[in-house]
């Protein structure tokens, strides 16, 4: 029975177990991706190396024999490095985007592919879930955006974009016009008041999401009614304002305070509502000097000085976002922000670290290469883009479906299980590290079940591995060798005949988006 | 061309039913087939799938695993550009570049239009002396230059034709006449057949027939000369030996009636021929004739062989290499004989622990260690492997002692099977040494016969059944636990030591592994004693190490020295220092796994630990001298290439880090590179090292860090756009001076018609259809041409 130290706790193991399962016996947790139990260790991914006292150099845990009087080390600043670098590797040769590059460019981040997929799935109750989880106002949005995540639309590179905005307005009207709009659900009330300075589309879409957490909330505005610029600056023809009340109305309904025809710095001061409130959020619109300095916060040419990670000014507990900081007007830019302190002001609140929101780690294939619009227009309905005429117009059911087909779905099927994804965005390994050449995007559907994108393989073998044991009579295989391995059906035949039978479970082990299931073309995530 | 519909599978058939069906047979099976067809077709291997246990997954692993297979057809005749260091550093890129160029070649492809010729690099032929060389089929060309590749083709045509209309005649020898009348004897190891010494060995048996000398031909194994060959040497019946380098077939004759009394033949011939040779033998050789005779009291090879120390290779150039009577004759086999009537395995063992022996395939590991570690094991089976994967470019040791010495290697495998308690052995030799298999075949046959292998070995009771595995070429299956999967049937790809293979090697059982030149000494060590042994060599590092010389050398070849020798010795005394006029710059050790070691350091000891302390290792045996015109900076991005290639795919480090590497290298060769990626380069080489798998892996940074610490100022330049060294095709540009005559020699040999014909005017290089190969300089007899 080998005795060992690792990160100087005793442990003392069977033999033959690796130095990955001792750690393991003492609830130490070392990163692996290769690795999987009841599959032979393959040491591939080297994720898992750890230090091993008086050894030169790293081994991989996951295929290192535990040995009596070893000494291990799992967490150094060079095990770390190593780790991050070989992240970094396999990034560098990672042919495929996380999140597709419209939901990258939206400010607000919203999750476009998924919601498309619940169009054409049928289900406008998830999608409208899917879009209010980063957006607070769609249908406001959806007739006065300007879209920023069509201009980087890839099906641009065929014909048109896709009417992403359009399709959002429509998940969006059909959910007022349904008997019971779409509500979420709020944790229960914490003690912590927050007051929101400004009821325009940051301060609303922060309470929203203030709300949510639990804070109580009390808005203040100038104005009688809650819409700031949306309301005050936008004509009636470009922005009904049945629409407006409608979803402002969704937000009332998780319980807010509104006191209109309150001036902040002038019928109250900041220093009054840093006394009353535990926190606040200055979300007073179009940056005007004269106005703010009423509120004695730190002025830059810009606006407000903040951290724009975080949105706190230099004042404890005081936070402002929206137009109020950036001296620029762009209603998704300041739902965004207002989502954004939202979870700041929550980490303050809880008395977390105040970081902001979290940033995906995203891997990014940036411009198609000759012929790749081809391979994603496979899945993609050929029919052109259609905009319903006027205003008043809106999509029938069929109309916003078909165009919702017109997606590429850049994004990755396995974008929220990806282990690779996940230790990237843990060691905070860089995508664009190594400067190189891409390879070429491929997408094999040919399999009922299963999707194969061999250019996010990792050729960690565990697919392979799977398929033997799973009696595949085909199976997959490497091929090739080096740098230029790859994974296959033997005898260049499809994955359909390869994996007859252990398609889902190789999805399932597969720690990157090289092997996926299908079904999360259509819906769900 | 062949249709795949029509392929008749009945030679699969056969093969599986005569190789046998177990998933270890896969590499052979794939074997014939591609002798059969050629290269894989898939329909066979199905069939091989439907007859075996080998499985569609692994089939497809394994064939596409190795080099050797195609999964194509191939051309006629295949083209093997050596791309060896010896050739790098004398332009094979130019070469391979020219030929693709000729035979129309595109980028994606290795075959011409009319499936003629089929265009591959190899890592070396291992005739470095005959740098830059080229194989077609089975005949070699060396010395090539772009401008040469037309005559070359031509040549072989011919050559081919020819050959069609006279089968070659298989001369025989006869063994067992032994009435000494003299003796004439042909090199005939792989690099003195690929000068020729095949056809010099007919043409002295034509010459013999016909002058009707009574003296007898012997082939013996490489001499180690191989600056000088083919080499052959006549030992006259006063026992008086004289030594013809650089022998051309139409010499043979000259050289035999020089020598012996002609019998039946006109006179006036025989000795118009002896006069022009006498000429020869005094004179400085004209150099256009490019072959001279040399004397053994000559000084040259006096020098060449002064320093040197003959274990692993002794008797070289004396003994035939499959003549087991000659073997017998001088001492072989007593060894083996002691070991098994006198010495019990602890005291062999005991013994090789005095002699300091360390494993001669790299990373010296004390070799009695693991002989002990094997023969503690324990198991109903054990295995004894011997590696003769070599792989290296510019390194080819080994070969040549499996080529030469097939039966010292066997003696050294059966005292470690007998040492280690091991009864089955396997012998695992590239395909590519088509040679060093046949005579090592040959060897365990005779062995076989004479119960120097089999059951009851010399009536000792002690078994050893010995195989021979031929490798698909893949440089990583000289890592032991590669060699061990590849032996297996499966892709070559290494694991996590430990466990060693000592404790869990083939098929789980405990195996010994040792590289060929390892069990070479052996049956000396036990003969002379460990003492002896031990008395040469430094340190650490006991006895000889048998290293391929070659590069910017006088007098390059195989040699043997003893360790501790310092490396200056080596390229100064032994080689003769530069063969140019431009200063000697640097050697580089070990191959992919080495590293560079500047001039300066030339007083270092040739020992395990000074050259790690170096930044380098002994690695197997390759050392290249560099001159001041070799670019450090495109030397390591050669290794680095290789390596990258050669790397078998498993772990993120070596799979992917060292191609990034070679991106950076690749950068700063096409003058793109910036200062970042210089720390860049030193970071992932160091990360490689550190955290790679196997030994591939951890070495692979070698050449770039060794040099990255010697040459930095050269990597500064590169990124200043500048390469000193005029390698870098990127960064030169050929121009034609004033100084130009208007010969038009450049033009007429230009490859690409760079430079237009104008008789007594000055030239000038088209830049935009230049192909910076070099050849216009070379042959410029007014040294008009110059490189910035």
């Amino acid at each position: 029975m080998p005795r060992l130290t690792v990160d100087k706790r005793e442990i003392e193991v069977a033999k033959g177990a690796t130095i990955l399962d001792a750690a393991a016996k003492v609830g130490i947790v070392i990163p692996t991706m290769c690795f999987l139990e009841g599959l032979e260790p393959f040491t591939s991914c080297m994720l898992c190396v750890v230090k091993v006292h008086n050894q030169d150099g790293l081994v991989p845990a996951c295929g290192t024999l535990a040995e009596d009087g070893m000494g291990v080390q799992t967490d150094t600043e060079e095990i770390r490095q190593a780790r991050r670098t070989a992240l970094e590797l396999l990034l560098s040769d990672h042919v495929g985007d996380c999140m597709g590059p419209c939901q990258l460019a939206c400010p607000a981040k919203m999750n476009i592919p998924l919601m498309l997929r619940q169009i054409i799935s049928g289900e406008l109750g998830r999608a409208i879930a899917t879009v209010k989880r980063n957006i607070a106002l769609p249908a406001v949005l959806g007739r006065i955006c300007p879209a920023p995540c069509e201009k980087v639309c890839r099906r641009a590179q065929f014909d048109q974009a896709v009417t992403i905005c359009q399709l959002k307005r429509y998940v969006a009207d059909v959910d007022l016009k349904s008997p019971q709009p779409y509500l979420p659900s709020r944790q229960p009330s914490r003690q912590e008041r927050v007051a929101i300075v400004g009821a325009g589309p940051a301060g609303l879409s922060a309470t929203y999401y203030l709300l949510q957490t639990g804070y109580d909330c009390t808005v203040f505005d100038d104005h009688d009614q809650p819409g700031g610029m949306l309301r005050y600056g936008i004509p009636e023809h470009e922005l009904p304002r049945a629409i407006l009340n409608a979803e402002i109305a969704a937000i009332e309904k998780l319980g807010f305070e509104f006191r209109g025809a309150s001036r902040v710095g002038v019928d109250l001061s900041l220093e009054q509502l840093r006394r009353d409130f535990d926190a606040v959020f200055v979300a007073t619109g179009r940056f005007e000097a004269d106005k703010q300095d009423l509120l004695g916060l730190k002025i830059g040419p810009r606006g407000i000085v903040t951290d724009t990670r975080t949105y706190q000014t230099e004042l404890p507990g005081v936070f402002a976002g929206g137009g109020v900081v950036r001296n620029r007007r762009l209603a998704v830019r300041s739902v965004a922000d207002g989502k954004e302190a939202a979870v700041a002001i929550g980490q303050y609140l809880s008395g977390q670290p105040v970081a902001g929101p979290v940033k995906l780690f995203n891997s990014r294939m940036g411009k198609l290469k000759e012929g790749e619009i081809q391979t994603f227009m496979a899945t993609a309905e050929k029919v052109a883009r259609i905009e319903p005429q006027g205003t008043g117009r809106d999509y029938s059911a069929g109309d916003a479906r078909s165009q919702a087909r017109r997606c590429l779905h850049c994004d990755c099927r396995k974008a929220q299980n990806c282990m690779l994804r996940d230790y990237a965005q843990q060691y905070a390994a860089s995508s664009s590290k190594f400067k190189t050449q891409r390879r070429t995007f491929v997408r094999k559907l040919q399999h009922p079940r299963a999707v194969f994108e061999p250019g996010k393989c990792i050729d960690c073998g565990l697919c392979i591995r799977i398929a033997s044991k799973a009696g595949e009579k085909l199976g997959l295989t490497f091929i090739g060798r080096g740098f230029d391995v790859t994974v296959a059906v033997p005898f260049d035949r499809s994955i359909a005949e390869g994996l007859q039978r252990a398609a889902e479970q190789c999805a399932d082990a597969c720690p990157t988006g090289a092997l996926a299931l299908k079904e999360n073309f259509e819906a769900d995530e | 061309m062949l249709r795949l519909n029509e392929l008749d599978l009945t030679f699969v058939d056969s093969t599986v039913e005569r190789v046998g069906s177990g998933r270890a047979e896969v590499l052979e099976i794939l074997q014939a087939i591609q002798d059969q067809y050629g290269f894989l077709p898939q329909p066979a291997l199905e069939r091989v799938c439907q007859l075996s246990e080998i499985t569609p997954s692994e089939i497809t692993g394994v064939s596409s695993f190795y080099d050797r297979f195609r999964d194509r057809p191939a051309g006629r005749h295949i083209i093997r550009v050596c791309v060896g260091t010896a050739c790098h550093i004398k332009g094979a890129d130019s070469i391979y570049d020219a030929f693709g160029r000729h035979l129309g070649i595109g980028p994606d492809e290795d075959t011409d239009a009319e499936g003629l010729f089929t265009l591959e690099k190899v890592a070396c032929l291992g005739c470095c002396t005959l740098a830059p060389a080229v194989q077609i089929d089975r005949v070699t060309y060396g010395h090539l230059a772009p401008d040469k590749i037309e005559q070359v083709l031509e040549d072989f045509l011919n050559w081919q034709q020819s050959q069609a209309k006279a089968p070659q005649q298989t001369a025989k020898r006869s063994i067992g006449d032994r009435d000494f009348e003299g003796e004439i004897r042909l090199g005939l190891g792989s690099c003195c057949v690929a000068r020729g010494s095949g056809r010099i060995y007919q043409a002295l048996q034509e010459a013999l027939q016909e002058t009707a000398v009574r003296v007898s031909v012997k082939r013996v194994g490489c001499v180690g000369m191989c600056y000088q060959t083919p080499l052959l040497e006549v030992v006259t019946p006063d026992e008086k030996s004289h030594l013809y380098a650089r022998v051309q077939p139409q010499d043979t004759k000259s050289i035999v009636t020089r020598h012996f009394p002609v019998r039946g033949i006109r006179r006036r011939i025989s000795q118009a021929s002896s006069k022009a040779l006498q000429s020869l033998l005094t004179g400085q050789p004209p150099a256009n004739i490019g072959r001279y005779s040399v004397d053994v009291r000559d000084e040259q090879i006096a020098d060449f062989l002064g320093k040197q120390e003959h274990i692993a290779t002794e008797h070289c150039g004396c003994i035939d290499p499959v003549d087991i009577d000659e073997y017998l004759e001088n001492g072989g086999f007593t060894a083996l004989g002691r070991c098994l009537s006198e010495l019990g395995p602890e005291d062999i063992i005991r013994e090789l622990a005095q002699s300091g022996l360390r494993g001669r395939g790299g990373a010296g590991y004390p070799t009695y260690l693991k002989w002990q570690a094997v023969r503690q094991g324990k198991s109903d089976k054990k295995y004894i492997v011997c590696n003769g994967d070599e792989g290296d470019p510019g390194a080819f040791m080994d070969r040549m002692l499996m080529e030469s010495y097939p039966y010292r290697i066997i003696e050294g495998i059966v005292i470690a099977a007998y040492a280690v308690g091991a009864q089955q052995g396997r012998l695992y030799i590239r395909a590519e040494y088509p040679l060093a298999l046949e005579r090592i075949g040959l060897a365990i046959e005779q062995c076989q016969q004479r119960k120097f292998l089999g059951d009851d070995i010399l009536s000792s009771g002690f078994n050893l059944d010995l195989k021979i595995v031929s490798g698909g070429g893949a440089f990583v299956c000289g890592e032991e636990t590669a060699l061990l999967a590849s032996i297996e049937g499966r892709r070559g790809m290494p694991r996590v030591r430990p466990p060693y293979p000592a404790e869990i090697g083939l098929w789980g059982k405990p195996t010994l592994v040792n590289n060929v030149e390892t069990y070479a000494v052996v049956p000396w060590i036990v003969r002379n004693g460990a003492e002896r042994f031990a008395q040469l060599g430094s340190g650490n590092s006991k006895g000889t190490k048998v290293f391929a010389l070659a590069g910017k050398v006088a007098r390059g070849g195989l040699i043997e020295v003893p360790m501790g020798i310092s490396i200056q010795e080596i390229v100064e005394d032994i080689g003769g220092g530069i063969a140019g006029d431009v200063p000697f710059k640097a050697v580089q050790i070990g191959g992919p796994s080495g590293g560079c070691v500047p001039s300066e350091l030339g007083h270092i000891a040739v020992d395990y630990e000074s050259l790690a302390e170096a930044g380098t290792m002994m690695g197997s045996g390759g050392l290249v001298v560099l001159d001041e015109s070799d670019c450090m900076v495109d030397i390591a991005r050669y290794f680095l290439q290789f390596t990258q290639n050669q790397s078998c795919g498993k772990c993120t480090f070596c799979r992917i880090g060292t191609r990034r590497m070679l991106d950076i290298l690749d950068r700063l060769c096409a003058g793109q590179g910036s200062r970042a990626d210089l720390e860049e380069l030193e970071y992932l080489g160091q990360m490689v090292k550190k955290a790679s798998l196997c030994g591939l892996g951890k070495t692979a940074p070698n050449p770039v860090l060794s040099t990255l610490k010697y040459f930095r100022d050269e990597y500064q330049a590169h990124l200043e756009k500048r390469c000193p060294a005029g390698k870098c095709k990127a960064l030169i540009r050929y121009s034609i001076t004033e100084d130009c005559i208007g010969c038009t020699l450049c033009a007429q040999h230009c490859p690409v018609q760079a430079i237009q014909i104008r008789p007594y005017e000055k030239h000038e290089i088209d830049q935009e259809k230049c192909v910076r190969c070099g050849t216009c300089k070379n042959v410029c007899q007014a040294d008009a041409v110059k490189v910035e």
